[in-house]
């Protein structure tokens, strides 16, 4: 007992900035990228294999509905599934630091939830910038047309950045809730049938049935028009605000899930 | 006689304090002051925190009520499973109470957690570390979360890492740390913010003896500096050693609360313990009971308290050869931290002997 202490030392008080909170993590998640690159390098290879098989694959298909060049159809779609794979990556790591204890460590640092939640998602962000930048030198490699100028390649990375968002938003929901691995197997179902269950594959003009109802209500199809546009025609507003409305949306419920699901932990 | 000065239940803490004031023979006049102090670091009352509903419901803590002073190393010793850790994580904000209230550095728990936060410390049971990370990297994102300036986290943070013994291995990952030197950093973690109330739980477990002293000698000298420690253990030397006060808790009851050296005086009378061949076990029993109460003991030995005293063992070995009882051991052992829990919870705390 320190009995020459009648009060104990007072902490210097200081405040706590969210926004040095989420570069901080942002940066410890870079620096897990370049000390764990095995865990990176898939992210950025199978994007780049997938836009080189359906292209191939499925060329014959899209050119079918009217399209010169496969890369100018299948580049959004592998640029936003390349970024949506950074949401396992923010699951994964988001389990391993509860298992560890060091999300712990985060909560119980006196700063301001949100940045808890923004910091990884930004982290995924700037990890998914490789794969998104890598899948478009392939498109232009591959001889990629892109009638709409610099700003095409804007519109896909603003649909890519948005869906990379989303999904990391969704997966620190689902994890914070199921708080086990099962949580990075159904982020990975889910991104695969919302991107599948849209126009990711073939026009909205040749799908049938069911298929045809589903992508036409399902708000991928506005996000992947709006990366698209620039590629197969020019950038106009009328196809560039409905996939901005759709961002919004997706992103505003994904937030609220990832906020709401940080809370939860706290009962 | 005159009276002595007066003893202010429930805080043993105080009475300890105060016994240093009576004249040898004088005795305590209860006052009955209700001694919750608002100003006390921490301060729980009636704590409950529970899991699950219905039939899978589980009392992890049930109702705790404890008072850590001001300046105090305050030990809170209990088995795996006890409720200590859920108390700490709900002292720590990780938890929310589901009833009773939890005051720590004059901050509600529930209400004020931001404010908790910022006043307290905590090293965790396994060491919070990002092995991917070196040590002076996990330092200096500390102080980012603790929102302390960069002009003085740089000068901060050497000076921990000296502290606890790491400079030289700052810039090594902590995977390739050893266990105490995670511990190490782990304390140094929850320093940076220069915190008045320090959790450690299980700070210790799984260390080897030498790292085991080194950090028992640094909770000794941040408790010098006038931090408030928590400590939660499962190793009775640990508490004996460290803490000014301790709580025992068991079923995510506490069973006994107070200076160790009260509660050793409380026990009593000293313990025999006797191993003797498996055909003798019952009849040895009914020896042991003529001399006192039988107390718990690890299987395969039988244990009493001597009334009394340490005289009666000659006449315990005289009766048990008289009976015809071999006796391959014996052992008397003064009241211990360790008769204290046996004797409220009924039964021995695994590793005691550790």
């Amino acid at each position: 007992m320190n009995t020459a202490t009648t009060s104990a030392t007072t902490s210097t008080t200081y405040f706590t900035r969210p926004s040095a909170v989420v570069g901080a993590l942002v940066r410890r998640t870079m620096l897990r990228v370049r000390r764990m690159p095995s865990a990176f390098v898939p992210s950025i290879a199978m994007p780049v294999f997938q836009l080189i098989a359906f292209s191939g694959a499925f060329g014959a298909a899209v050119r079918f509905a009217g399209i010169a060049n496969a890369m100018d159809w299948y580049v959004p779609l592998n640029a936003i599934q390349g970024a949506s794979f950074g949401a396992m990556g923010v699951s994964f790591g988001l389990i391993n630091d509860m298992q560890t204890g060091f999300f712990d460590r985060l909560l119980m640092a006196p700063t301001r939830r949100w940045s808890l939640v923004v910091g990884p998602i930004a982290g995924s962000i700037a990890r998914a910038a490789l794969p998104i930048l890598l899948v478009i030198l392939v498109g232009f490699l591959g001889g990629m047309n892109v009638p709409g100028g610099p700003l095409a390649i804007v519109m896909v990375i603003v649909a890519a950045a948005g869906v990379s968002t989303t999904a990391s938003a969704f997966a620190l929901g689902l994890t914070y809730r199921m708080r086990n691995m099962g949580a990075a197997t159904l982020t990975q179902f889910a991104i695969f049938f919302t991107i599948f269950l849209s126009t990711s594959q073939v026009p909205l003009s040749s799908m049938a049935s069911w298929l045809h109802a589903v992508a036409r209500i399902n708000p991928m199809t506005n996000v992947l028009r709006l990366a698209r546009q620039g590629l197969l025609g020019d950038v106009t507003w009328d196809q560039t605000w409905g996939g901005l409305v759709a961002l919004a949306a997706m992103l505003a419920l994904s937030g609220w899930f990832a906020l709401s699901g940080l809370k939860s932990l706290e009962k | 006689m005159l009276p002595g000065p007066c003893r202010m239940a429930p805080s043993t803490f105080v009475t300890e304090r105060l016994s240093r004031l009576a004249r040898p023979g004088q005795e305590f006049v209860e006052c009955n002051i209700v001694t919750t102090s608002p100003s006390a670091p921490i301060v729980a009352t009636g704590l409950v925190r529970h899991f699950g509903s219905g039939d899978s419901l589980v009392r992890a803590v049930d109702g705790v009520d404890l008072q850590v002073e001001a300046g105090e190393i305050f030990g809170f010793l209990g088995p795996n499973g006890a409720g200590k850790s859920t108390t700490v994580r709900v002292l720590t904000t990780l938890l929310k109470p589901s009833a009773g209230s939890a005051t720590v550095a004059g901050f509600d728990v529930a209400t004020q957690a931001d404010k908790v936060r910022r006043a307290i410390g905590v090293a965790l049971q396994d060491a919070a570390i990002d092995p991917l990370m070196t040590g002076r990297e996990l330092l200096d994102l500390q102080s980012v979360l603790y929102g302390i300036p960069k002009s003085v986290a740089t000068k901060r943070g050497p000076e921990l890492l000296e502290r606890v013994g790491l400079t030289a291995a700052a810039d090594r990952r902590v995977g390739t740390y050893s266990g105490g030197m995670r511990r190490r950093l782990d304390l140094a973690l929850s320093l940076v913010h220069e915190p008045s109330v320090l959790f450690l739980d299980e700070p210790t477990t799984g260390l080897d003896p030498m790292s085991r002293l080194t950090l028992w000698e640094e909770v000794r000298r941040l408790n010098r500096e006038g931090t408030t420690v928590l400590l939660t253990t499962q190793y009775l030397e640990e508490a004996d050693q460290l803490a000014d006060r301790i709580a025992i808790i068991d079923h995510g009851k506490i069973v006994r609360q107070g200076v160790p050296r009260d509660l050793k005086a409380q026990v009593g009378s000293p313990t025999l313990f006797i191993d003797v061949d498996g055909e003798h076990v019952d009849m040895a029993r009914g020896i042991l009971e003529r001399f006192g109460d039988l107390r718990p003991t690890s299987e395969g030995k039988l244990g009493v308290g001597l009334a009394q005293g340490a005289e009666a063992v000659a006449s315990v070995i005289r009766t048990l050869d008289e009976a015809g009882v071999h006796v391959r051991h014996l052992e008397l052992n003064e009241p211990s931290l360790d008769d204290v829990f046996a004797e409220a919870t009924g039964y021995r705390l695994e590793g005691a002997d550790q």
